[in-house]
């Protein structure tokens, strides 16, 4: 009966190409992750950053210190944890200081004192290294002013606040 | 596509075919592997670190601050904004010399953004945290200052004004501590 026969048309889409994108993108990004480092795997403290949603610049990875003020996991006690990114220049600072080798440490825990012989002894051997200061959002505010004034006393007048974007 | 083979076949000719050729017939198998759950766990791969790259890097919010802590500067008690954090988080403002009133978060951005555009340029934004603040509580007023600089630029700019931003970290005194505990 119907004369209007309908041309049925097969659409057939390789999609090997697609495919051969895919893969290598997923092994671009497996290349570019980054991987925590020893440091970071064994601390025993935790950090949870306060939550900024206006910030867009990212932390830097080279030509930095960072001050940590962290919750120890286990006792609850908050602590200064310093440590200098630049694996040379914290060699140095360590030299500088007279350091035992238990003392070494990538991330060491200090208090105000020697947080500031550190401070100088960083700024004496990088002078373009920069200042962050990663603390937790539950801490009093003393921690951070105290160590706001360290940063000041070493001329280290501009730094930065690590956050967490707000979701 | 090609499949096993079916299709209407004349009994005769079958028969035919076997008494002609030999009957070495080989049974091929055909591997077909269906690639769909390989492709999906790739594409599930490649959203996880394209994810998690851009995750790991932490944020920073930039500040500075003067060399020496100036005491006592001298300033026309009209164009100071104070605000205050107490230890239990509440926020308070003051301008001038007047009593500091609690001040909610979310009424921040608008009156920053408010007394800003009011005396522009001239106004100078004094932020006294109390040392018992909590410190996510400092980042997220900073957070939301910076939120509202972002629009007074562009106000002022639309009255052809150059935006100069006049903030200071201010320490709080044990008496303005205890002052603010009771309010």
């Amino acid at each position: 009966m119907p004369k209007i026969k309908k041309k049925r048309l097969g659409f057939v889409i390789d999609m090997t190409p697609m495919v051969d994108v895919t893969f290598l993108l997923l092994t671009f990004f497996m290349f570019t992750a980054k991987f925590k480092t020893e440091a970071e795997a064994e601390q025993k403290f935790v950090i949870k950053r306060p939550y900024a949603s206006a910030d867009t610049s990212k932390l830097p990875d080279k030509d930095i210190a960072i001050i940590k003020v962290g919750i120890d996991t286990l006792t609850g006690d908050t602590s200064y944890y310093y440590t200098i990114v630049n694996e040379l220049q914290r060699r140095q600072v360590y030299d500088n200081l007279n350091f035992t080798p238990e003392q070494r440490k990538p991330q060491l825990k200090v208090g105000l004192d020697m947080l500031d012989q550190l401070i100088m002894q960083t700024r004496i051997t990088g002078p373009r290294t920069r200042f962050a200061i990663d603390g937790d959002r539950r801490i009093r505010y003393k921690w951070i002013e105290d160590a706001i004034d360290v940063l000041r006393k070493n001329n280290a007048t501009a730094f930065n606040f690590v956050t967490e974007k707000r979701q | 596509m090609a499949g096993g083979g079916g299709g209407l076949e004349l009994p005769e000719r079958q028969r035919r075919g076997k008494k002609h050729s030999k009957r070495k017939k080989k049974k091929r198998v055909g591997f077909r592997i269906d690639m769909t759950p390989m492709v999906d766990i790739v594409f599930l791969l490649l959203t996880f670190f394209m994810y998690t790259t851009t995750m790991v890097t932490p944020q920073v919010m930039e500040i500075s601050v003067p060399k020496e802590v100036e005491e006592n500067v001298e300033v026309n008690q009209a164009n100071l904004f104070t605000l205050y954090v107490r230890g239990d988080g509440k926020l308070f403002f003051s301008m001038g010399t007047d009593e500091p009133q609690p001040l909610a978060l979310s009424d921040l951005r608008s009156k920053a953004v408010e007394l800003n555009l009011l005396r522009k340029n001239k106004l100078i934004t004094a932020f006294k945290p109390s040392p018992d603040a909590p410190y996510g509580v400092v980042v997220q007023v900073l957070d939301i200052l910076n939120q509202a600089e972002a629009e007074i630029i562009r106000q002022l700019q639309a009255e052809g004004i150059k935006r100069e931003r006049k903030f200071a970290f201010v320490k709080l005194s044990p008496e303005e501590v205890e002052k603010l505990k009771g309010l």
